[in-house]
């Protein structure tokens, strides 16, 4: 089948499904992603500066260019979007190529998370149905349950908040267990009480910025970190807690017995974890399903389910379509309120790699 | 000539004046037509070397396409160029002066930021509340992110200075700094403060040679005597 054919049977399911038809723009200023986004993201941008001196990019995303014209456009209420082009990134593999075919979907700003995932899942499952690929996989994850299961223990607050921010950068996150298995925080044990200085900032108008931070700010801040408790010894339970629970992998319909039996032998409440419905969905779909709690760390963005699709043909196995919730995103890219979203892309380029 | 080693030494500052003392105490006699403003000069006894004076951002950068077979210049600059560039070039000599170390520093009123784990948990607070990017004033773009991701700090944005970088938090071009300091004294005049594990590397003069030049035995000898060996 050519890569034409195939693409216009993903699309004609897309519309068929209620999405409609949305071109993102190819070029986005650069500056505005990266005050974003970070430096981080930046090495992966194809930057150039236009005539009028104002740094440009090619879109590195469909989903984030997406969701950059939602905002541009004042878009109110639910947008069920699709969209079929290329996005351009830098890779580190040579061989990999710096453009690639996405077809993808979105549903933005609707509040009804539980059946945009489904949908999100059940119409990419249809697309590929269509197609008629072979010997597919599916990978899943919730990456809210980490968040879940770490607010329910009872560690200092800074360590909370360390690990939640870091599960998305695995190498560092393993560094963090490691300091906190052996107690060796990253802040020194005792913090520097300079209680001249602090009465004196006390005494200065609090609405004062110093280097963008309100002096109440920085005040309020050092208040916390001194009543933090800065010694802590429960740290090797925790970190083998922690190491157990993202060792959790399992078919789908198992995953409820699984994880009951993880908080059963940790003796955490059962319903740390509220929201497992939209995982549930898929058990009774004819693929195989693995559920695994350590899926889905490699994109920040991700708040909810992520799920992954792979196909295999002549020992040739290629994952064909990726997508997940993220709730954040339009609020980081500058939504001044919360607004939900959820989406997959199918990778063309990997795809026509199998048809 | 053939296999004429040419020598790039720091223009101007302390660089240039502990440079010609290193070569006074290898005695080494050089000799400018042009007097001090003469970019070029030679040797009155190492007859198969000249030398051009450059910057020494330059030096680093000229070593790297061959133009110089030898240079003296700072560690920090040399780690701050591409890896390609560091891939030709080797630090043959460590020498004891341009020393000066490479920092994190943020405004001395932010008493709640002492460490980097301080500074990380800053950073998202600009993110998560404010929608923003926490600004980092550097030269040193390369070494920064570098050391920025070792340590988890991740939600910044790089602001490029040409100098004064110690201005920048309290002229809203940025939050806080990384900068070069040998005494410290310039940043606590400038109310910057550096953190306690803010240290990104230890700096100091080097002699500096091009991988290829070391291959050639006359140029390596030559070498060999500008080093006083």
């Amino acid at each position: 089948m050519k890569s034409k054919n195939y693409s216009e049977k993903i699309l004609k399911v897309f519309k068929k499904k209620g999405f409609v038809f949305s071109e993102p723009d190819v070029l986005l200023d650069s500056n505005y992603i990266i005050q974003r986004s970070g430096e981080n993201f930046k090495k992966l941008m194809i930057n150039f500066e236009d005539d009028s001196g104002k740094n440009m990019c090619l879109r590195p995303d469909l989903t984030l260019a997406s969701c950059v014209k939602y905002l541009k456009e004042n878009s109110i209420g639910t947008a069920k979007i699709y969209y079929s082009g290329q996005a351009y990134r830098r890779s580190n593999n040579s061989k990999e190529s710096i453009a690639n075919d996405q077809i993808g979907l979105e549903i933005i700003g609707s509040k009804k998370k539980t059946l945009d995932d489904k949908e999100i899942i059940n119409t990419i499952l249809k697309s590929i149905d269509k197609i008629k690929i072979k010997n597919v996989s599916i990978n899943i994850g919730d990456v809210s349950f980490f968040r879940q299961l770490v607010d329910s223990l009872s560690i200092p607050e800074r360590w909370k908040l360390r690990l939640i921010r870091h599960f998305w950068r695995p190498k560092y996150f393993e560094d963090l267990l490691n300091r906190l298995e052996t107690n060796s925080d990253i802040d020194p044990i005792a913090v520097d009480f300079d209680k001249k200085k602090f009465s004196e900032m006390k005494n200065l108008d609090q609405n004062q910025e110093i280097a963008g931070r309100k002096i109440s700010e920085i005040l309020s801040r050092f208040d916390k970190k001194i009543s933090d408790p800065r010694s802590f010894t429960e740290g090797k339970k925790i970190v083998k807690m922690i190491r157990e629970f993202l060792k959790i992998s399992c078919p789908i319909d198992q995953i409820d017995k699984n994880l009951n039996k993880f908080f059963k032998k940790n003796n955490i409440k059962q319903n740390v974890i509220k929201n497992l419905l939209p995982t549930k969905i898929l058990s009774q779909s004819n693929y195989k399903i693995v559920f695994s709690t350590n899926f889905g760390r490699d994109i920040e963005y991700y708040t909810g389910m992520v799920f992954a699709i792979w196909a295999s043909a002549n020992k040739n196995k290629q994952e064909i379509a990726r997508g997940g919730r993220y709730d954040d995103l339009l609020k980081n890219l500058g939504s001044s309120k919360d607004i939900s979203a959820v989406g997959a892309a199918i990778n063309l380029n990997n795809l026509s790699r199998l048809v | 000539m053939k296999d004429l080693v040419t020598i790039g030494l720091p223009s101007k500052g302390r660089l240039k004046e502990s440079s010609l003392n290193f070569l006074k105490k290898n005695n080494l006699r050089l000799r400018s037509k042009g007097g001090d403003r003469d970019y070029f000069a030679n040797f009155d006894n190492l007859s198969n070397a000249k030398v051009i004076y450059l910057h020494a951002r330059e030096i680093i950068e000229r070593l790297g396409d061959g133009t110089l077979d030898v240079g003296i210049s700072g560690l920090d600059l040399l780690r701050e160029s591409s890896s390609s560039l560091q891939k030709k070039t080797k630090v043959l000599k460590e020498l004891d002066f341009g020393k000066a170390n490479l920092v994190v520093a943020v405004p001395d009123d932010w008493i709640d930021v002492q460490t980097l784990a301080d500074l990380e948990e800053v950073s998202f607070y600009f993110r998560d509340k404010k929608n923003l990017r926490l600004r980092v004033a550097t030269k040193y773009p390369n070494l920064t992110n570098k050391f920025f991701a070792t340590k988890g700090v991740t939600q910044y944005r790089l602001i490029s200075s040409l100098g004064a970088t110690e201005t920048y938090p309290f002229t809203g071009s940025s939050e806080i700094i990384t900068d070069i300091t040998s005494t410290g004294s310039t940043l606590k005049a400038n109310n910057l403060r550096v953190l306690k594990d803010g240290s990104i590397l230890e700096s100091y003069a080097c002699v500096l040679a091009s991988k290829k030049s070391l291959i050639n035995k006359n140029k390596k000898k030559t070498i060999n005597l500008f080093l006083g060996k």
